[in-house]
């Protein structure tokens, strides 16, 4: 019997799952039983093309879950906007959780029927800055790669001839490489809000490679635990002390290193600077509209009021647009990412959005999708 | 000609229907003084104004915009004032995070009957924003 708040360790019976999967294979078990099970309808995972490139499908075929088992640290999307309007159970990083529970509170996905399994997330990697980086400080032909891993603060690439290669994390930052911008100031490393919190740290002894940390965190993760087990889909056993004590070391030398990071990406502007600072940074801005079409916590639809009321022609100082997006998304903006990666003008737009959303949400001492407690702050209910 | 003038700031005043746009009114019937810095945009309650419309008003070339309504509690449609409390925190913010003085926007609450404290806050407001100059935002070739 799994119960809320349960720690245990696990792996997937199946061998084959189990070798491939990147910690034993757990995640994968999980969501595998889930649909046999009947649980949900649909799967939503990442179908590998190779090492830096996925693309997300959303499947019944219990097969396809199986065979997409394995980690990815180089294919940063978001699945949130993949689980709108279906019954499905979907892996997630921290920020593809806090971005379902935002489209939750805005009644676009049905949580009820949503089953969340976390991923524990020390951030991810922008394909295009890996594939250079390889080649500019590991000397490795990013087409040789057949795996990566991140240990000890290291980052390490497996080739095809068997060779490993570490370099500090750090040190690739200072470089330019490394982790995606917005990946390097999050402190949500450990998903306490999805229905299972999964991953490798706190795997220790015999274990540490081959299982599965995990957590129970509502009824619906337990659910979902126990439905595996019933399964015969995956074996578990009590997580020691030892265990839960590494990973809640682990967790917050991540946190710290996340909030120490803020102050580093963030440097102050003075007041009479940051007019043009904004103007600077957004003059290559093409309006294409990617950014908001990506953005996994927006649910406005195609007419929304940051694209329908303003046009280029006008001609203005700024753009109407990225003034509504500022404001709107100065409350549910989750810093994941996604508008920074897409746009082909390479406007760091994450990290202006962040400009507004932090000191905001700070405020108000409000973080973005964690739990339903909150509405979002534009709804101001009638008495 | 403008250029032998003393620049005046542009300033958009958002007033609600049924108080601040009343409270101008009465302004303008006690004959108190106040500069024709003001641009009135009448609207039914503070809580239809939208921050897109502050947002264009800056981009319009405004100098300066001013929110106005019912006090808390008088509002004609229940609670629209409240509603536009809520948004208006936000807009200062952010407004304040983009660059913009603080003094080029303000919320203030007038009823039908505070004439006088309607011209008041223009008097009030004009003066500081002739301080401050013409806005960042305004595009070029707009006065």
């Amino acid at each position: 019997m799994a119960n809320v708040g349960d720690m245990v360790v696990g792996y997937a019976t199946d061998e084959n799952v189990r070798s491939r999967g990147a910690s034993g294979g757990l995640v994968t078990a999980v969501l595998a039983a889930a649909l046999e099970k009947g649980l949900v309808e649909n799967v939503v995972v990442m179908k590998h093309i190779n090492e830096f490139e996925a693309v997300p499908i959303i499947t019944d075929n219990v097969e396809e879950v199986l065979a997409s088992t394995g980690s990815l640290h180089s294919v940063p999307v978001n699945l949130a906007k993949y689980a709108v309007g279906r019954k499905v159970a979907m892996p997630a990083k921290p920020c593809d959780v806090q971005a379902v529970i935002e489209q939750g509170k805005r009644e676009m996905i049905d949580l009820d029927n949503t089953y969340i399994v976390g991923l524990n997330c020390g951030g991810s990697m922008h394909p295009i800055t890996t594939k250079k980086m390889l080649v500019e400080m590991y000397d490795i032909d990013p087409e040789d790669v057949i795996g990566e891993e991140i240990e000890k603060g290291k980052l390490i690439f497996k080739t095809k001839n068997g060779e490993e290669k570490a370099i500090a994390i750090d040190e690739l930052e200072e470089a330019g490489f490394g982790r995606r911008e917005s990946c390097r100031f999050c402190t949500l490393k450990i998903p306490v809000n999805a229905d299972l919190a999964c991953g490798n740290w706190g795997v220790i002894g015999d274990m540490a490679g081959n299982a599965t940390f995990c957590q129970v965190m509502n009824e619906k993760g337990a659910k979902l635990l126990e439905n595996a087990i019933e399964a015969g889909r995956i074996e578990v056993q009590p997580a020691s002390d030892k265990a839960i004590a590494i990973r809640d070391k682990v967790n917050s030398v991540m946190e710290d290193l996340g909030s120490y990071l803020e102050k580093e990406i963030f440097p102050e502007i003075p007041d009479e600077e940051r007019m043009q600072y904004y103007m600077d940074q957004m003059e290559n801005c093409i309006d294409c509209g990617a950014c908001k079409e990506v953005c996994p916590v927006c649910a406005c639809g195609e007419d929304s009021k940051c694209t329908m009321f303003h046009s280029l022609v006008d001609n203005y100082k700024m753009s109407m647009y990225h003034l509504v997006r500022f404001m709107h998304l100065s409350d549910s903006c989750i810093a994941c990412g996604q508008c920074s990666d897409v746009c082909p003008s390479d406007i760091p737009i994450t990290l202006l959005q962040s400009r507004f959303s932090i000191p905001s949400q700070r405020r108000r001492n409000y973080q973005p999708g964690m739990n339903l407690d909150t509405p979002p702050f534009f709804e101001v209910m009638l008495k | 000609m403008m250029t032998d003038k003393e620049w005046t700031p542009k300033i958009v005043a958002f007033c609600c229907n049924w108080c601040s746009y009343g409270g101008a009114d009465t302004a303008g019937m006690g004959r108190f003084q106040q500069p024709a810095s003001t641009r009135v945009i009448r609207v039914m309650c503070s809580g239809r104004i939208d921050p897109l419309h502050v947002f264009n008003a800056f981009l319009e070339g405004a100098d300066a915009v001013l929110v106005t309504g019912c006090h808390i509690g008088d509002c004609h449609y229940v609670n629209g004032n409240e509603k536009t409390e809520v948004r208006y925190q936000f807009l200062e913010e952010m407004l304040q995070q983009l660059g913009l003085e603080p003094d080029r926007l303000h919320l203030n609450w007038i009823s039908a009957s505070e004439g006088e404290r309607f011209a008041n806050f223009i008097k009030d407001v004009t003066a500081k924003v002739k301080e401050l100059g013409p806005s960042p935002l305004k595009p070029a070739g707009v006065k």
